[in-house]
């Protein structure tokens, strides 16, 4: 486990050209033989002894190579970012729709907004299909709150005079999946409806080059849809059976049968 | 109508306003130097997508009357600052940044350019993996931390440049002998050394199935900087084969960018080397220097008419 391999004491070579791509790594005790990577996060250079421009600059630098060299890696890299993955600081459900859709994947109604009374038509909508008021999700962090009490709808009030606020069509109980290498591993309690999204779920991993995805479904007013993406699993989400069965799904893609070690291509 | 969302201070966003002016393309301008102040914005998604609309000072727009939308992001310093807790403004600002953020990379219409293809420009070796992909060649590239395979590198590569491996502080400069003595500070982080390649620059414009290309002649190693070292610059249109055309659609076409800047180098022997794609170029340089239409094929595009060659 490495938390950011290029940075320093790690020597690093990566090289293009009319061969193709190939890279070298050495850690403090030699020659990094990779046979898969698993990336639980980006790259981060220790700020010590670091001007504040200065370091904001390399950190820049080592994002920029690790992100070239996860590209460029033979061997099995899950996920293998692309450069809109590995720059997103947070992917809220808004930025997921569009994938989402095209697959074919129900997504419940959002509404970004500054309007108060576009905010206030939603919610009366809402409480009209007989939900209990609307949801404020910040796009920028991973709270909920439920608006449903004149209180609550005044507080948005006042934030929607600073900023847009997003608001979505409350869900019900959710029921995480594990997409993992063309897999769907569902935690306990998948129903035939859940079920029935599979295809789409492996087809959205599969359309955005994910071989490791959690994808939360939930009830909605137009049946079982998606309410969460994450490109970087939490296995704490599920159940110790269903966490088992991912992790052998990722050891399977990490170390495919047959396959050899990767130093210097 | 075409929405235009930048700061009117940015001289590429004044110039593609005046350039909608002069053609009567009707626009509205989303100033980013001031949203979400003034602005009024509700836009719903539901199951077919996105619906909604803007309103603006003495003017409101629905998105199903937009047929394109020319998006030029500002930094920190073209924003006029918000009153309050600078920390509590901030993130106030983030947060209305993402709504918008989402928004023009869902939106049914052609946008120009929606934000996630042009993130590839933040990694220059990430990018010359696609480059490459696409059918263009690209410089011998090394990214390393390694002092010992910078002088394997120029052992085979004797002539190198050197530039940033991220999107910031790109400037590219030939590898000399004072930076070799620096060799190894590359310890602290890597960096991107490359073959010089000799020839001439050419930079393309890409603006849908549109190519327009400037052929640079200076004597500069990075011609963006030829002044600023006193050496003169020259610019003029020129025809680019159709295979290298045809990459060059195609880079922007799998980049998901509706206008690209794409830098190319000519070599003696009639070879073509790409050595980055701009996802928000500054065109107007190189349409002041050699009077090519970019900017009304840019118009055009926006606006849904037909560009003639």
């Amino acid at each position: 486990m490495v938390a950011s391999p290029l940075a320093p004491p790690a020597r690093f070579a990566w090289r293009l050209d009319d061969d193709g791509v190939s890279s070298r790594l050495e850690f403090g005790d030699g020659l990094a033989e990779i046979d898969g990577v698993l990336v639980r996060g980006t790259a981060w250079l220790d700020p010590t002894g670091w001007a504040p421009e200065d370091h904001a600059y390399m950190q820049a630098e080592m994002l920029a190579a690790t992100l070239a060299w996860l590209a460029g890696l033979q061997c099995p890299v899950v996920n293998r970012p692309s450069a809109a993955l590995w720059y997103r600081d947070r992917a809220s459900l808004l930025t997921w729709r569009r994938a989402l859709r095209r697959c074919g994947l129900t997504t419940p109604e959002q509404v970004v907004t500054n309007d108060p009374a576009a905010a206030r038509a939603f919610g009366r909508r809402l409480e009209g299909a007989g939900l209990a008021g609307a949801v404020y999700s910040p796009l920028t962090s991973d709270a909920n709150y439920l608006v449903a009490t004149p209180a609550a709808w005044q507080s948005l009030t006042d934030l929607q005079e600073r900023a847009p606020v997003c608001v979505s069509e409350p869900h019900g109980a959710t029921l995480p999946a594990c997409v993992v290498g063309g897999r769907v591993v569902w935690d306990d309690g998948a129903t035939p409806e859940t079920l029935a999204l599979e295809a789409r779920l492996i087809r959205l991993a599969s359309s955005t080059g994910l071989d490791f995805l959690e994808v939360v479904t939930a009830p909605l007013r137009s049946g079982p849809g998606v309410v969460m993406v994450e490109p970087m699993p939490v296995l704490e989400h599920f159940t110790p059976a269903a966490r088992s069965r991912i992790l052998d799904a990722l050891a399977d893609l990490l170390v495919p049968v047959g396959a050899g070690t990767e130093a210097i291509r | 109508m075409i929405l235009v969302c930048g700061g009117l201070a940015d001289g590429v966003t004044e110039f593609v306003c005046a350039r909608l002016e002069h053609r009567g393309y009707p626009y509205r301008l989303l100033d980013l130097a001031t949203y979400p102040a003034g602005y009024s914005v509700a836009w719903t998604w539901n199951a077919t997508g996105v619906t909604g609309t803007i309103t603006g000072p003495e003017w409101a727009l629905d998105l199903d009357d937009i047929t394109g939308a020319y998006v030029r992001f500002i930094g920190p310093e073209g924003r006029v600052s918000r009153p309050g807790d600078a920390e509590a403004a901030g993130a106030l600002q983030f947060e209305a940044d993402a709504g918008l953020l989402a928004f023009v990379e869902d939106v049914p219409f052609p946008v120009v350019n929606r934000v996630g293809g042009g993130m590839s420009n933040n990694s220059k070796p990430y990018q010359s993996l696609l480059l490459r992909r696409a059918g263009l060649a690209v410089p011998a590239t090394l990214v390393t931390s390694d002092p010992e395979a910078v002088r394997d590198f120029q052992s085979e590569h004797p002539h190198l440049i050197y530039k940033s491996t991220s999107g910031i502080r790109s400037i590219v400069r030939r590898l000399g002998p004072d930076q070799r003595a620096r060799l190894d500070f590359l310890r602290d982080g890597p960096a991107q050394f490359q073959a010089f390649v000799p020839g001439r620059n050419v930079r393309v414009h890409t603006v849908g199935d549109c190519v327009f290309a400037t052929l640079i002649e200076t004597e500069a190693v990075d011609y963006r900087y030829a002044s600023r070292d006193g050496l003169d610059i020259a610019m003029r249109p020129v025809r680019l084969p159709a295979a290298i055309r045809d990459a060059c659609l195609r880079v922007a076409r799998e980049l998901d960018l509706l206008f690209a800047g794409i830098d190319l180098k000519e070599t003696p022997d009639g070879d073509y080397v790409c050595f980055e794609v701009n996802p928000c170029p500054g065109f107007t340089y190189y349409e002041r220097h050699t009077g090519q239409p970019i900017s009304t094929a840019l118009a055009n595009l926006l606006n849904g008419t037909p560009h003639a060659a």
